[in-house]
């Protein structure tokens, strides 16, 4: 008995290290990773640009180099005014949806779970529904058009509203919480129709409607992408900082509390945290599936469950996802651009597939 | 660390760890546990005993603070569970539950590591040295040092239960909560589970309470046993609380008890169904029934069941001290819900046990209108010729007509009606005794009357 422990002993030590040593460098190898993807993806268009003048470009404007300008002064203005707000539109959004997915997985403890599970994807379509149907657009119209700006309270409303319904006797059960999510959701997407089938303004806005529901990165200024930007980014360090009640919600909610978690507290914070950054992605974006659901679990497969590492990791997988799968739309059949959720779901699924069959551990729920 | 684990225990032992003041809890409506009143010491290891339903759960639910009683308190170290706050609760109560359902491939490592979590500052905090050392110590004492870096999903039952046990010790606990440990176990992992638990509460003084759904077990491995049915019947050790007639009628089954060749500790098994049981002997024979309530009837009861005189006793209210006395003296207790005035089940109940025995003995307990209609049933079986004792309060030996029917006067809270059903019970012929010698006296003449006959 005594020799058997010694025995594995040696063997366990190695498979520690081994972990150890792969976590610390997996976000700096992710960073580059990003930094290499945004680069291509800015390159990419309809005027080629040579990849170094890009790269010479993006050096000059973080104001740390200064290379000779020997470029056309269009292509600067290519590079920083049309795509790089698209490329970090879409990296933020990618970011975004991937934390609040691995939230949500984690505190419903759901492997099923993504940002749209309660409510936020109807509530966003809803407004933007109505938002297309009006008339008229804000007073603020230049900075933020009344599209994102009605998807992002939509979103909003539509979770506080589901939130509301499941909480009982000061508890949310998440099985209630589920169920409200669905059923809201139903409610919500029939309003949908509902509206675009009695309303007069419908067939002038459908077009950009179904683009807007497919989801694709339209904004293309500075301004929005910022003041989402600072959302989403604080909203992913907020997560991090509930990495180890994440940890401690996965034995169930009974177990947590016996760990001396205030469960009902972190659930209500993360549900509320999740969902300002899913509403704020969405806004700029419209409903872009599947990054939510499948980044968290390639993540997990690659690095394991610790939430610690998880949620950094799965922001910048997610943000790498999407700027790939947003270069794929405008490149497969340029110049038209095709919508950014069908790579996600076309490359994501089979890439998804493939690690789950080969992953040497049973990935179990 | 263990160490200083070890002298905040003993700073504290002799005054109970643990302790719960008249604490009633229900779910909606139900009341689930009843006015408990318990001390647990630091060191000791506890065993809850009591049939599914019975409230063990949601006695360890209570300790653990996950739930809050309704009325009562539940002091840890002498000051309110609600003041310790929930994280200073899980730095010494630490929970093994019955199982955990983990939808992650953590490893076991990972797991454990999560017992630390109410020593580590939610916000930003991450583990430090000390936390490591815990965690490696905890790993070490459970035996499950080699399984550091399997996945938890993938271990066996034994395995599992050890590691939610390391994790629990991760928290460095004063009390370790187990909710039947090893109810999911076969019986090798059974033994090396409990062995753990007891090797911890020797080694580590760590306080062990744990709901137990195998007696046996509970009999070989803890010194003291709660036998709960919604409030404590028994509180003692195996000996005392593994007693035939108090685990049947507790249980609902007849059992039987006793030593098995070369073993140290008590076995219970069932009986086998052609045997009759003992219980079910003294049921067919029971010939008296006792109405008791409010403590009236403990001597009454005491006198009978020393007298080995089996009695059916009821219908009496959870939480009363005479139903959980009653629970232990009568072969067959009829029990209504605490508070609850008597239902009309019930009271069939009554009824036909009435049909039944030979004699009832009316105890002096306060008539109010929740027991207004046994009354009357103790009027009819009368006036179908029951042989009726009633029990005089107080301690008036000397009894002559008047001062009697003042006292039964006294004993009425219904404004005149228990007074004018006590008059008719005795205008049918029942016997007014003064004392419960005498009482028992006339019992046992009655029956040897009814038996001639």
């Amino acid at each position: 008995m005594k020799l058997a422990t010694r025995m594995a002993q040696p063997e366990q030590r190695r498979g520690e290290r081994r972990r150890w040593l792969f976590a610390p460098l997996a976000i700096p190898l992710l960073c580059l990773l990003l930094l290499v993807v945004i680069v291509l993806a800015v390159s990419f268009g309809s005027t080629a640009i040579p990849l170094g003048t890009i790269v010479q470009i993006l050096l000059n404007g973080t104001g740390l180099f200064h290379f000779a300008r020997q470029w056309d002064p269009s292509a600067e203005l290519i590079v920083w005014q049309v795509r790089m707000p698209t490329v970090v539109g879409s990296a933020l959004v990618g970011a975004g949806l991937a934390v609040a997915g691995v939230i949500f997985q984690g505190m419903l403890r759901n492997p099923l779970a993504d940002p749209f599970l309660i409510g936020t994807s109807s509530g966003a379509a809803l407004g933007a529904v109505i938002a297309f149907i009006l008339p008229f657009d804000t007073i603020y119209g230049s900075l933020f058009s009344l599209t994102p700006v009605l998807a992002f309270a939509g979103a909003i409303t539509t979770v506080f509203f589901v939130y509301a319904v499941a909480r009982t006797d000061g508890h949310t059960p998440v099985v209630t919480l589920l169920l409200a999510g669905v059923v809201v959701n139903a409610v919500v997407v029939a309003l949908q129709t509902l509206i675009l089938t009695i309303s007069p303004h419908a067939q002038f806005g459908l077009q950009g409607l179904f683009n807007w529901l497919s989801g694709g990165i339209a904004v293309t200024s500075w301004p929005p992408i910022l003041i989402v930007g600072v959302v989403i980014v604080s909203g992913i360090i907020c997560s991090f900082s509930f990495s180890s009640v994440l940890d401690a919600l996965t034995l169930g909610e009974e177990g947590a509390a016996h760990l001396g978690l205030h469960v009902e507290r972190s659930k209500l914070m993360l549900i509320a945290i999740a969902s300002v950054i899913t509403a704020s992605a969405v806004s700029i974006s419209g409903l872009i599936g599947f990054v939510g659901l499948v980044t968290p679990h390639v993540i997990r497969l690659l690095l394991g469950p610790g939430h610690r590492l998880l949620l950094p990791t799965s922001a910048l997988g997610g943000a790498i996802f999407l700027v790939l799968a947003d270069l794929l739309g405008r490149v497969v059949i340029a110049p038209a651009v095709l919508p950014v959720g069908i790579f996600t779901a076309l490359v994501g699924a089979p890439f998804f597939l493939f690690l789950l069959r080969n992953s040497k551990r049973e990935y179990r729920w | 660390m263990v160490k200083a684990d070890q002298a905040r225990t003993e700073a504290v032992a002799g005054e109970p760890v643990l302790a719960m003041r008249n604490v009633s809890f229900g779910y909606r409506r139900q009341l689930l546990l009843y006015d408990i009143s318990l001390a647990i010491k630091a060191g000791e290891m506890v065993g809850l005993l009591g049939p599914n339903g019975s409230g063990k759960t949601t006695l360890l639910r209570l300790l653990s603070g996950i739930l809050q009683p309704q009325q009562g308190q539940i002091l840890l170290q002498g000051r309110a569970l609600e003041q310790w706050g929930r994280r200073g609760v899980a730095r010494r109560i630490a929970v093994v539950p019955q199982e955990f359902h983990v939808p992650f491939a953590f490893t076991v490592e990972q797991m454990v590591n999560l017992g630390r979590t109410p020593f580590i500052s939610s916000f930003f905090g991450s583990p430090g040295k000390d936390d490591q050392a815990m965690v490696q110590d905890a790993m070490h004492a459970a035996g499950i040092s080699s399984l550091a870096d399997r996945i938890f999903n993938e271990l066996s039952g034994g395995e599992r239960q050890r590691v939610m046990i390391a994790m629990a010790l991760a928290q460095q606990p004063l009390v370790l909560l187990l909710d039947e440990p090893t109810s999911h176990l076969d019986i090798k992992y059974q033994i090396e589970t409990l062995e753990l638990v007891k090797r911890l509460n020797r080694e580590r003084g760590v306080t062990v309470v744990a709901a137990m759904h195998d007696l046996n077990l509970a009999a070989r491995y803890f010194p003291r046993l709660l036998l709960f049915q919604r409030g404590i019947v028994a509180d003692a050790g195996p000996a005392e609380v593994l007693e035939p007639g108090l685990l049947s009628r507790v249980y609902g089954t007849s059992v039987q008890v006793g030593i098995l060749r070369g073993a140290e500790h008590l076995s219970v098994l069932p009986s086998a169904n052609n045997e009759r049981s003992e219980a079910q002997e003294e049921h067919s024979q029971a010939r008296v029934h006792v109405m008791a309530g409010g403590g009236s009837g403990e001597l009454a009861m005491r006198a009978l069941a020393d007298a080995r005189i089996p009695f059916i006793a009821g219908a009496l209210n959870v939480g009363d001290s005479d139903h959980t006395l009653a629970l232990r003296l009568a072969s067959e207790v009829i029990t209504e819900q605490p508070y609850a005035p008597i239902a009309p089940a019930t009271l069939e109940q009554v009824r036909s046990s009435l049909a039944r025995v030979a004699i009832l003995v009316l105890c002096p307990a306060p008539i109010g209108p929740g027991n207004l209609a046994l009354l009357q049933e103790a009027v009819h079986a009368s006036r179908r010729g029951l042989l009726v004792v009633v029990l005089a309060a107080g301690e008036h030996t000397q009894i002559d007509d008047k001062e009697e029917k003042f006292d039964l006067a006294a004993l009425d809270y219904t404004g005149g009606e228990g007074k004018k059903l006590l008059e008719q019970l005795l205008q049918a012929g029942a016997m007014v005794v003064g004392s419960v010698g005498e009482a028992l006296e006339t019992v046992k003449r009655g029956i040897d009357s009814k038996k001639r006959l």
